[in-house]
């Protein structure tokens, strides 16, 4: 009975990590501004959406356990933008069949906040950063090895005269930034 | 020891002493004198001799045939069901060398896992426990740790007082094991060094223990034809190993073995001039060769060598003509 038991949760997982091996990656994730371009000498939002598949978790940034790997976005300070802050969202605890105690991971939908210092004299123009997102994700009976999503921020930098647009404002009001 | 016989043959019978006095009726009378003999035994012995040495001949062609040969074929190519496992070397965490070839003969439990992966680590006890109960017996456990460094490994061998030895894994072996699509991953490899189960994920003890006691009972020369799975999953039924020249290949991933020279160096400038679609903004031959992991490169590249393939078996026909 127990293995019977074993064997269909087994079937579950490597559903999932057939899925997994199909679209290449079981993380996706895509970087975007708070708004449509930045002044000089402003504090630039940024926010990082993944979306990770069902069945798996990954992480979260303070993770329950000392040797599990946190879930990170990092951005690569320029000449022209420094990285002030990152801010994850907190985990939900969920037991597994693997652990003793809940852990607090991160499932399907996942906001994470960074927020950037544009340079004082810093010319109108358009900016890339890079960045990434990196985790490390497990379902119930099996884990991923660490990954990361490539990540490319293109920041476009106008005059201050210019009025600034909101872009997906309503995923901004879901990440706390302070 | 060669067995010497009077020349029979010769008309005044042999030089040596001893057919000089078989040939003298009194000596063949005194008690000290040598036994009688009949002049035909030795040609009845060499007639003996010569078809004993045929029959051995025979047998041991036979014995070659449908015994040693299937056998050292058999553990030359393995099954396609139960493919030989790839060897390696590598050294262990405690600095000893690790060598699969050590093992020739043992039921070999190898575990596929890391520090960081709470299944793997939830199976370790257990495996301590299958190495104590079956260690005596010919069954050897061995672990492959994924980690990028042995320092966690070293600590959580010296905290669980693992029982087996375990060395730092590569992205190479891994591939030779036909890649890992989860951690943890084992393999229940028989005393003829082929692999009867690949269980990728978390498994009861008492899967593994059951499967260990069947191949316990096989033998080195021959394939445990009635293995049976204790537990699995939909993905475990088959057993795909890595194609080393794909995993040595300069396009880490590509077996380029079936290109001319000058088709490789096309190959590559093909690759070279295309953009992998993964978000590395690499083009596919440093994507390739960089992140050799990467899914989007390897199926583009693949592709790729496929269609060049094709082609030049349907161009194949047309030069002939």
């Amino acid at each position: 009975m127990r293995i019977i038991a074993w064997s269909g949760l087994l079937t579950l997982l490597v559903a999932s990590v057939g899925w997994a091996q199909e679209n290449g990656s079981v993380v996706e994730a895509r970087a975007l501004m708070a708004t449509d371009a930045a002044h000089p000498n402003s504090t630039i939002k940024l926010a990082v959406l993944a979306q990770v598949a069902p069945g798996y978790h990954i992480n979260d940034h303070k993770p329950s356990l000392d040797y599990l790997i946190p879930t990170e976005f990092k951005v690569e300070p320029s000449d022209q933008f420094a990285v002030a802050n990152v801010v994850y969202p907190k985990g939900t605890l969920k037991r597994f069949a693997f652990s003793d105690i809940p852990l607090s991971v991160y499932e399907g939908a996942v906001g994470v906040g960074a927020t950037l210092q544009a340079g004082k004299t810093v010319p109108p123009g358009t900016y890339t950063l890079k960045a990434k997102f990196a985790y490390q994700a497990c379902n119930d009976h099996a884990c991923l090895p660490p990954a990361s999503v490539p990540l490319t921020v293109t920041i476009k930098v106008v005059p201050r005269n210019v009025p600034l647009k909101p872009v997906e404002s309503d995923v901004f009001q879901r990440i706390k930034f302070e | 020891m060669e067995e010497q016989t009077p020349d029979v043959n010769s008309p005044g019978g042999s030089k040596s002493p001893e057919s000089n006095s078989a040939g003298d009726p009194e000596a063949l009378k005194g008690p000290e004198g040598p036994p009688p003999e009949n002049p035909k035994a030795p040609r009845s012995k060499i007639l003996a001799g010569a078809l004993m040495a045929l029959l051995v001949v025979v047998g041991l062609y036979f014995v070659n045939r449908y015994w040693i040969a299937p056998a050292v074929k058999a553990q030359t190519k393995g099954s396609d069901t139960h493919p030989l496992a790839p060897q390696f070397s590598l050294t262990d965490i405690t600095g000893k060398p690790l060598n699969f070839s050590d093992y020739k003969g043992k039921v070999v439990a190898l575990d596929f896992w890391a520090t960081w992966c709470g299944p793997c680590r939830i199976e370790i006890p257990g495996f301590i426990e299958l190495q104590k109960r079956y260690g005596s017996q010919g069954f050897a456990m061995i672990g492959i740790s994924m980690d990028d460094s042995p320092e966690p490994v070293v600590d959580f061998y010296k905290q669980f007082q693992m029982n087996y030895p375990v060395a730092i894994g590569n992205e190479r072996l891994g591939e030779l094991y036909g890649g890992m699509p989860g951690l943890p991953t084992t393999f229940l490899i028989g005393r003829d060094g082929r692999i009867y189960a690949k269980h990728v994920g978390a498994y009861d003890p008492s899967v593994f223990e059951a499967e260990i006691k069947q191949l316990l009972e096989g033998s080195p020369a021959d394939e445990a034809a009635n293995f049976h799975l204790a537990g699995r999953g939909p993905g475990d039924d088959k057993i795909e190993l890595g194609n080393p020249a794909a995993i040595d290949s300069e396009i880490p991933g590509i077996d380029l073995t079936k290109l001319t020279a000058d088709q490789k160096e096309a190959y590559k400038k093909l690759l070279a001039s295309q953009q992998c679609t993964c978000g590395c903004k690499l083009n596919l031959l440093k994507c390739r060769q960089i992140d050799r992991q990467c899914s989007f490169s390897r199926k583009l590249a693949q592709d790729q060598l496929d269609a060049l393939l094709k082609t030049k078996r349907n161009a194949a026909p047309a030069k002939q003509l």
